[in-house]
C-alpha cells in the first residue's frame, strides 16, 4: 500500500486551445529535428548515434527526428511506483495524483536576522524528522533540506544528503550529481533494495552537460527512475516569451527522454518544469512569479498528452521571509500546479530560490499542501452528500443539522482542518496567549521532535550506507 | 563628421553591431579621430546605463547596447593600437568563467555592465583553467580579475587561481572578485578575494571601489 497522494477528481485546467497546443508541439519537433541538442558526453552521443539520432560529432549537435521521440515516449510507463525501504511509504508517479515534494535550500534561516547561514548536522536532522512526520509530504527532493551542512565537504554535500535521507526517513527521494558521486547513490540504493530516483538538468538553451549525461546514463542502467529537469531562463536562456521557452525546455526535456531510453529502454522517466523569467535589472531569476506561473499550466497542458510525470516548482518565492508574499506566491503557485494535472510539486520549506529552508516553513506549507490537494479532490456529489431526504426531515428552525449522524460521518472528509494556520475565535486566541501561526508551527515542531520516530534502517543496511559513505568520502579527499 | 558620429549613437540604442561596427568604419575614414569615436561610444552608453540605474531600461536592453556598443569600441580600439594612442578607462578588468564552468550568462552580464561603465572589459570565455587567468594578469596587468563559477563543484578553482597568482607573486598587483550562484561573500572570504558581487550591478559597484573610483564616473578622467 503506498502513500495516497491526492487524487485530482476535477479535469486539469485548460489555458490554451488545442491547436495552439499544436503549434507548440510542431515548434518542439522542428527545434528537435534541425536545431538539434548538443551533448558534452562521446558516452551519450555513442548511445544517441546507435539509437538511429543523427549526430555531429564535431558539434557535439544531435538532431531527432519525430518518430525517434515518439518511441522514446512509448517507452515510458505513463504511471510507475518509486519503491520505499518501506512499501506504505512507496509512490505511485503519474496519472491523477499529485504528491508534495520538498524545495531544499543552501542554509538555514535565522528567524530574528532572516540572515541564511550553514545548518549544524542536528538541524539537518530535526528538519529531516519534520519532513518525514507530514502528513501530505511524500518525496524527499535532491539536497533536502540543506545544501550546506557544518562539516560536510562541497564535495560530499550530496552523498551525505542522501545518506541522511535514507536514515531518516523512511519516504522515498531523488538526488543530485556531481563528480561521479551518483555512483554512490546508486549503491545505496541497492543496499537498501529501494529505488533512489537520479537526476539529469540540463545547460540551457538546449545543452546537456556531461556529467548531466553520465548521471541520466548510469541511473537508467542501474534499473533506477531519471528525472529530466530544465531551468532555463527566460529571456536569458530561453526565449523570452512563454510560448517559446516551453518550446525550448520541451525540446530539451524530450532530448533527455530519448537518451534515457536510449540507454535503458522501460526506464521510469519524469519531467520538471523548472522555467523563471529573468529579473529585468539584476539578471537573476525570479521566483513565484505570474510568468512562471502561466508556464507551469502551459506545460502541464501540452505535457500531459506525452504521459510522463510531471514536477513543477511553487517551493521558492522572492520572499526572503516567511511573510505575505513568502504565502501567496507559494500558494497560488502551488494551486496552478495542481490544477495543471502535474503529479509533483516541490514546494515544502523552501524561502527564496533555494537560498534557505525552514522545517517551521515546512510546516505551514503543509497546511497549504492539505488544502491545495483536498481542493484537487473536488465535491462529491451523490444521494449520500446531496442530502435531500436529511434537509427534509430536519426541515426550518428549530431543526439543525449539529447533531445528525450525517455531519459526523462525513464532516472529517468535506472539510480540511490545517494544523498550523489559527482557526481560532478571537476570544479563544487571546485567552491562548494570542499565538501566530509561526508559534503554532514551532510548538508542532518540538511536538514531531518529541515523538515522531522514523522506522529505523535495519543493522546491516546501515552498516552498507556507512561504509559507501567511508568510501566516498576518502575518494573525494584522494581527488583532492 | 558629427552626423555619423549621431548615427552611431542611434544605431547603438537600436542594438545594431553589424550597424555600429559599419559606421565606426566609416567615421574612421572620414578622419573622426578615434579617441573621438570612444568618447561617443562611452556618451553613449554611459546614458543608457544612467538609465538602467533609474530602471528606465531593463538589462537585455543594456546588454544589447553595450554588445553594439563593444562592435564599436573593438573598431576604435584598433585604430588606436595602429597609432599607439591610449584611451582613457577607469579600469581594467579581465574576467571568465572557471575551469568546467560553462556558464556564460552571468560573467557577459557583468561584462556588458562593466563596459557600460567605461571599464575596459578582457572577456576570456567560459571554462578557463588557471593557467589563462595567469597569463592574462601577467601580460595584460589588469588592475581587477573576476571570476565567476555557477557550480558548487568548479567553486573551489576560484581559490586555486588565488593561489596561483601568490605563487607567482602576482597577487598584490591584482585585485581579485568573484561571484556566480555557487558563491557567497563568506567563500570569497574564505578563499582570500578582495570582493563579491551577488549581482552584475554589484559586480561595477565593487570594482569602482576596489579602483578608487566614485559611482557615476565614466569618463575615464
Amino acid at each position: 500500500m503506498a502513500l495516497s497522494g491526492f487524487k485530482r477528481a476535477i479535469p486539469p485546467m485548460q489555458i490554451l486551445p488545442e491547436e495552439q497546443v499544436l503549434e507548440i508541439q510542431n515548434g518542439v519537433l522542428h527545434v528537435l529535428d534541425t536545431t538539434g541538442v548538443q551533448f558534452e558526453s562521446d558516452n551519450a552521443l555513442k548511445i544517441l548515434e546507435k539509437g538511429g539520432c543523427r549526430v555531429d560529432r564535431g558539434e557535439k549537435r544531435v538532431r531527432f527526428s519525430r518518430r525517434l521521440v515518439e518511441e522514446a515516449l512509448a517507452g515510458c510507463p505513463a504511471t510507475y511506483t518509486v519503491h520505499s525501504r518501506d512499501p506504505e511509504r512507496s509512490v505511485i508517479l503519474g496519472g491523477d495524483t499529485l504528491y508534495f515534494s520538498d524545495m531544499p535550500g543552501r542554509g538555514i534561516l535565522d528567524l530574528g536576522s532572516w540572515a541564511v547561514r550553514p545548518a549544524t548536522i542536528e538541524e539537518n536532522r530535526a528538519a529531516m524528522l519534520v519532513l518525514d512526520a507530514l502528513p501530505n509530504f511524500h518525496v524527499l527532493c535532491a539536497y533536502t533540506p540543506y545544501f550546506d551542512v557544518e562539516g560536510w565537504s562541497p564535495h560530499m554535500s550530496i552523498t551525505e544528503s542522501t545518506a541522511a535521507k535514507i536514515r531518516l526517513s523512511t519516504k522515498v527521494q531523488w538526488t543530485g550529481y556531481q563528480e561521479d558521486c551518483e555512483l554512490f547513490a546508486i549503491e545505496m540504493a541497492q543496499a537498501t533494495s529501494q529505488d533512489i530516483i537520479g537526476i539529469s538538468c540540463t545547460s540551457s538553451p538546449l545543452t546537456f552537460g556531461a556529467d548531466a549525461c553520465e548521471s541520466a546514463i548510469r541511473f537508467a542502467r542501474a534499473g533506477l527512475p531519471v528525472h529530466v529537469v530544465s531551468g532555463c531562463i527566460m529571456g536569458a536562456t530561453a526565449p523570452v516569451t512563454v510560448a517559446g521557452s516551453l518550446v525550448s525546455f520541451s525540446a530539451e526535456a524530450l532530448a533527455g527522454i530519448v537518451l534515457v531510453q536510449l540507454a535503458r529502454r522501460g526506464t521510469r522517466v519524469s519531467v520538471e518544469d523548472s522555467v523563471l523569467p529573468m529579473g529585468v535589472f539584476s539578471g537573476a531569476p525570479v521566483f513565484g512569479s505570474l510568468a512562471a506561473m502561466l508556464h507551469i499550466a502551459a506545460f502541464g497542458q501540452l505535457w500531459r498528452r506525452y504521459k510522463v510525470p510531471l514536477f513543477a516548482n511553487s517551493g521558492w518565492t522572492n520572499a526572503k521571509q516567511m511573510d505575505f508574499q513568502d504565502g501567496w506566491e507559494k500558494s497560488l503557485t502551488t494551486l496552478v500546479i495542481a490544477l495543471s494535472g502535474c503529479n509533483v510539486a516541490n514546494f515544502h520549506g523552501g524561502v527564496y530560490g533555494e537560498l534557505a529552508f525552514h522545517p517551521l516553513q515546512a510546516l505551514m506549507d503543509d497546511d497549504v499542501a492539505g488544502t491545495v490537494g483536498r481542493f484537487l479532490e473536488g465535491v462529491r456529489v451523490d444521494r449520500e452528500t446531496l442530502a435531500v431526504e436529511l434537509i427534509e426531515k430536519t426541515g426550518p428552525i428549530p431543526g439543525d443539522f449539529l447533531t445528525s449522524p450525517h455531519t459526523r460521518a462525513f464532516i472529517r472528509q468535506e472539510l480540511f482542518l490545517p494544523q498550523a494556520a489559527d482557526l481560532l475565535t478571537y476570544q479563544e486566541w487571546e485567552g491562548q496567549g494570542r499565538k501566530s501561526a509561526l508559534d503554532v508551527a514551532r510548538e508542532r515542531m518540538e511536538a514531531i521532535l518529541a515523538t515522531h520516530r522514523p522506522l529505523p534502517l535495519p543493522e546491516e543496511q546501515d552498516q552498507e550506507i556507512e561504509k559507501i559513505l567511508v568510501k566516498a568520502r576518502r575518494h573525494y579527499k584522494d581527488r583532492r | 563628421m558629427e552626423s555619423v558620429l549621431a548615427e552611431i549613437k542611434k544605431q547603438v540604442l537600436a542594438y545594431n553591431r553589424d550597424g555600429v561596427r559599419e559606421l565606426a568604419e566609416q567615421a574612421l575614414a572620414q578622419g573622426v579621430e578615434p579617441l573621438a569615436l570612444v568618447e561617443t561610444l562611452r556618451e553613449v552608453i554611459a546614458g543608457v546605463g544612467e538609465q538602467f540605474a533609474s530602471h528606465r531600461v531593463f538589462l537585455p536592453e543594456l546588454v544589447g547596447a553595450a554588445g553594439a556598443m563593444e562592435a564599436g569600441m573593438a573598431v576604435a580600439q584598433a585604430a588606436i593600437a595602429r597609432r599607439g594612442l591610449q584611451a582613457a578607462s577607469f579600469a581594467t578588468v579581465a574576467i571568465g568563467t572557471v575551469a568546467g564552468d560553462i556558464h556564460s550568462i552571468g560573467k557577459n552580464l557583468v561584462a556588458a555592465l562593466l563596459s557600460a561603465a567605461g571599464a575596459t572589459v578582457l572577456d576570456l570565455g567560459i571554462n578557463v583553467p588557471v593557467e589563462m587567468f595567469l597569463a592574462e594578469a601577467q601580460e595584460y596587468q589588469p588592475q581587477v580579475l573576476a571570476m565567476s563559477a555557477l557550480l558548487t563543484t568548479t567553486a573551489p578553482e576560484q581559490r586555486k587561481v588565488i593561489e596561483r597568482l601568490a605563487a607567482a607573486g602576482l597577487r598584490e598587483s591584482v585585485k581579485v572578485i568573484v561571484g556566480g550562484g555557487a558563491i557567497s561573500a563568506a567563500f570569497a572570504e574564505s578563499i582570500g578575494a578582495d570582493g563579491y558581487g551577488g549581482t552584475a550591478p554589484q559586480a561595477v559597484e565593487l570594482v569602482r571601489r576596489l579602483v578608487g573610483r566614485a559611482a557615476g564616473r565614466t569618463d575615464g578622467r
